[in-house]
């Protein structure tokens, strides 16, 4: 530990006497506390010692000397402002008594004393409108220090009525005060370089809690003084130690701990550790603690002070249940000893709060917090938790259940992964939080997206909508930067072999880890790009197409991007930087969509000669979508339709079923299968058409039941089998079973109106249509049929439904050609009426 | 002593950076910025629906070299930073009055 201290002597008026020799042994100890006594005293003196020079003569009696703020709880800083109230029983009017003011408060000034000072009467201390609260607030910890005792003692008991009369309007000011504070700090604690005095779960933060005890407790002839909450005198320990370390080391009243200042402060011999980061952890594990007070408190001033808010609450509060209660928004445990010994049960508490957004009690933190073994250990003996997390993630107050799961320590338990960045500090110009900080902060900014309507953003968040369940993205984002706990190689890869580690062992499926690991992997891929690369170069979008695979994906990751450079900072995402983005998906979503049709799988003599024939012609898409037994079993169906004509497999998964289809391609096959499914009373969610060299169709839906024709009838899956058949050899008429079985939907609001557009240049033998429409039980039946019908050859299709909205992709032709000008004229116009109908 | 500052595409900036410091020119400022020139953006279509992009993204390149630099400054600018399209940006020089390093107040071109 390097003994010459970087910490500079105080100012030369104060370097003397007990103040020097406190901060020497501050300087050695690190133990704040002698060093604000002494410079309280210090100044109190000095105060008392000018006031017997300038102002004792002139002013024998009705004017006092008081202390407010810092100097009035007994809290000065090196280099803390000198909060003065100059007690008068009139305004000063006389030439000598001005001058002797003047001359008390330039000769402070002239000690090193910088002096905030106010000349008031006790009546115009005792007023309350929105200009004055802050004063009012000062004047909580008034202490007399020279003069008029007599009048002092009269102000403070008009004073202590005046704040039992105002105890309530004044507690929500410093409320609403400190909420905007909290807010221009993104109400998070995780800074990378913390202002200690301003932050959340700052020096602020404890202030506020003095002062909101105080209102509480106030009389109608006290004002209570009281002492801080004993887990909290901590808290106050090492934040003092921070403050009086950097007005020292800088000489000035500068409460910014930065990066430069945090790596001086490992170097003193006060640190005792020599690590910055550690010190880091230590402050973000006590500010927390403050903060959390801190909140509290507020909360219990709001709830009481906002009838239409606590009647909401209350309303809120029915949706308590048997296993946990809601009262004042926050959840508490009805059976904490039998809900805390069975980790299902303890991580169901916070699927509770992911469904409806409610923050844990303190209680229940302390409940959970206590039993993290129990869950631990169920970790280390492979207890599958992964469906439970996975509900976590994909609910709509996710962002919430995460925070109490950071909080409480439980996702730290969870995942030993996640545990490695908590309250990790990263060194960074452009950061400003620490890594799990961030990592939350990206999840709130993707879950806030869904409430963006306006310009871009709309259209990001229409991707949040289409990309449906966000519980990968979640578990993505969380896991995106665990990898810079190894600061020497590139966090992305090492981020990914994290997220599959910890997943892994909590059962997720190895589709899902998948899927995780290489959004990590490439999350990095658009912020790279946007300064990088030309998106209107039709040769790189292509190249970024074929790295990303699939338009699923391309949401996927442009949505991560979105949430990851959004919690760089709150400036990151500027709109600048939206734009680019913007850019880069549309030209990555166009070349992909390109690529179903130019792309196709070519012979291959790595395969066997059957794989090959199968496959050849295909879009890469459909090695990019299906897995390796997914293209056996097509291949297997694809011999059988060879023999038989038609071949089929249809399968139920969770909620859903899938289709397979092989035949030989032809007209109005799309229509009928479409059709006949759509008949059939089941809700076609996705489907694919394609055709190989040797013009065999491979067509695949996803479909939901919602009638639960098939669940409770299982004869009808052999029903629905052979009707499909029928369908696709052409032998039954799809279109008259559709209009009997079409699902009503009367009274629905429509509100997408539907868009065509036509790309004529995105291939060099079919014009591509993507509709975009709301959806409706057999609107791809009806479109597939009035392509059909006005002749055009479907060639490939990719349809999609998200929440209501079907985004379906056809290529077409006419007569071998692509479709003229006019001809789109008209086909326009046919679509749109289909959607609009 | 001239300031040259470039109105240039995103994706040349890492071109033209590399290109000045082989030619010894290594300070610059860098800001991202939007604006539009003679083409005054353009109507882009996404789902049917059109919506006018009237700024578009670029990145502003400032610096301040010496007179007799300039030219070679520029030309390298241009050569770096040139695809043919429109879009490619603007150069704008002006004439510096001094210069000033604050640590030593050192003036003039040893302050560059």
């Amino acid at each position: 530990m390097p003994s010459a201290s970087v910490i500079r002597t105080v100012a030369k008026p104060l370097c003397d006497g007990p103040l020097a020799s406190a901060v020497q042994r501050f300087q050695d100890t690190g133990d704040a506390t002698v060093v604000v006594a002494a410079r309280t005293t210090e100044v109190e003196n000095a105060v008392r010692h000018v006031w017997q020079q300038t102002l004792a003569a002139p002013f024998p009696r009705d004017l006092a000397v008081v202390a407010t703020g810092a100097l009035g709880r007994r809290e000065l800083f090196p280099y803390s402002d000198v909060d003065l109230l100059l007690l008068v029983t009139r305004e000063p009017d006389s030439d000598l008594e001005r001058k002797s003011l003047s001359a008390f408060l330039s000769s402070l000034w002239d000690q090193g004393i910088r002096v905030s000072h106010s000349v008031r009467t006790p009546a115009e201390c005792c007023q309350l409108h929105a200009g004055n609260l802050e004063l009012i607030v000062s004047l909580l910890d008034a202490r007399w220090l020279a003069g008029d005792v007599e009048l002092f003692r009269r102000f403070r008991s008009k004073l202590a009525g005046f704040l039992y009369a105002h105890r309530r309007p004044l507690a929500q000011g410093l409320c609403r005060l400190a909420r905007s504070r909290h807010a221009a700090f993104q109400n998070t604690i995780y800074h990378l370089e913390p202002d200690i005095k301003q932050t959340p779960g700052g020096l602020r933060d404890l202030h506020l809690l003095r002062w909101l005890t105080q209102l509480k407790n106030a009389g109608k002839t006290e004002i209570p003084s009281p002492q801080l909450p004993a887990p909290l005198q901590a808290a106050r320990q090492l934040l003092w130690t921070l403050r009086c370390f950097l007005h020292l080391r800088a000489s000035r009243d500068q409460n910014r701990l930065d990066f430069q200042a945090q790596q001086a402060l490992a170097e003193q011999p006060l640190s005792g550790e020599g690590d910055p980061a550690a010190w880091m952890r230590r402050y973000f594990q006590q500010a927390r603690a403050v903060f959390a007070a801190a909140i509290q408190e507020m909360e219990n001033v709001e709830s009481r002070a906002s009838p239409l808010l606590a009647s909401f609450q209350t309303w809120r509060s029915r949706l308590s249940n048997a296993d946990f209660s809601v009262r004042g928004e926050r959840v508490f445990l009805r059976s904490p000893a039998a809900q805390t010994q069975d980790p299902e049960r303890l991580l169901r508490v916070f699927e509770f709060a992911a469904r409806h957004g409610f923050l844990l009690s303190r209680e229940a933190e302390r409940q959970l917090a206590a039993h993290l073994d129990i869950l631990g250990e169920a970790i280390r003996s492979g207890r599958p938790l992964w469906p439970w997390f996975r509900s976590i993630c994909s609910l709509p107050h996710a962002p919430v259940a995460l925070r109490a799961m950071h909080q409480t320590g439980v996702l730290g338990t969870l995942f030993p992964e996640w545990r490695q960045i908590e309250s990790l500090v990263v060194w960074d110009w452009y950061h400003r939080y620490t890594v799990d900080e961030h990592s939350l902060v990206s999840i709130e900014a993707l879950f806030a997206l869904r409430q963006c309507q306006q310009g871009l953003l709309r259209h990001f968040s229409e991707l949040t909508e289409e990309v449906g369940d966000p519980g990968v993205l979640v578990c993505a984002l969380l896991f995106h930067d665990t990898g810079k706990v190894n600061a020497s190689s590139p966090h992305a890869p090492e981020s990914a072999r994290l997220a599959r580690l910890a997943l892994s062992r909590i059962g997720a499926p190895a589709e899902i880890l998948d899927r995780v690991c290489w959004l990590i992997q490439q999350h990095l891929t658009f912020s790279e790009l946007i300064c990088a690369r030309d998106p209107d170069d039709p040769s790189t979008a292509a190249r970024v197409a074929r790295r990303i695979g699939t338009v699923e994906a391309l949401k996927q990751l442009i949505l991560v991007s979105y949430a990851d450079i959004s919690a760089v900072n709150p400036e990151a995402m500027s709109p600048w930087r939206l734009q680019q983005l913007w850019r880069w998906y549309l030209a990555t979503y166009q070349a992909l969509t390109r690529q179903l049709q130019t792309e196709r799988i070519e012979p291959s003599t790595e395969l066997s000669p059957e794989m090959a024939l199968f496959l050849e012609g295909l879009p890469v898409r459909y090695l990019r979508t299906h897995s390796p037994s997914e293209v056996e079993e097509h291949l297997r169906l694809y011999q059988q339709a060879a023999r038989w004509e038609v071949a089929l497999s249809l399968h139920r998964r969770d909620d859903l079923y899938s289709l397979t289809l092989i035949t030989r391609d032809r007209p109005y096959l799309l229509a009928c299968l479409a059709g006949a499914l759509s008949g059939f009373g089941m809700n076609i969610l996705r489907a694919e058409a394609f055709s190989n060299r040797q013009g065999m169709a491979l067509q695949t839906f996803v479909f939901d039941d919602p009638g639960r024709t098939l669940d409770l009838n299982p004869g009808e899956m052999d029903r629905l089998r052979r009707h499909i058949e029928l369908a696709a050899l052409g032998r039954s008429s799809a279109s008259s079973l559709v209009t009997q079985r079409l699902p009503q939907t009367p009274g629905r609001r429509r509100w997408l109106s539907p868009a065509v557009t036509f790309d004529s240049g995105a291939s060099p033998s079919a014009t591509l249509i993507e509709i975009v429409a709301q959806d409706r039980p057999g609107l791809l039946y009806e479109l597939a049929f009035a392509l059909s019908s006005a002749g055009f050859n479907i060639e490939l299709v990719l349809a999609d439904t998200r929440a209501d909205r079907a985004i379906d992709v056809f290529y077409v032709t006419r007569d071998g050609r692509k479709l003229d000008r006019e001809v789109e004229t008209l086909l326009l116009e046919q679509l749109l009426k289909v959607c609009r109908a | 002593m001239k300031k040259i500052e470039a109105i240039i595409q995103p994706f040349k900036l890492e071109d033209v950076k590399e290109a000045l410091k082989n030619i010894g020119v290594e300070g610059m400022t860098v800001s991202e910025v939007r604006g539009h020139g003679r083409q005054k953006g353009h109507t882009e279509v996404y789902r049917g629906r059109e919506y006018q992009v009237d700024l578009l993204p670029k990145v502003k390149i400032e610096m301040v070299v010496p007179a007799a630099r300039a030219e070679e400054v520029i030309r390298t600018v241009i050569q770096s930073a040139r695809t043919g399209k429109i879009g490619d940006g603007k150069i704008f020089i002006y004439d510096v009055v001094d210069a000033i390093r604050i640590r030593n107040q050192d003036r003039g071109e040893a302050a560059l």
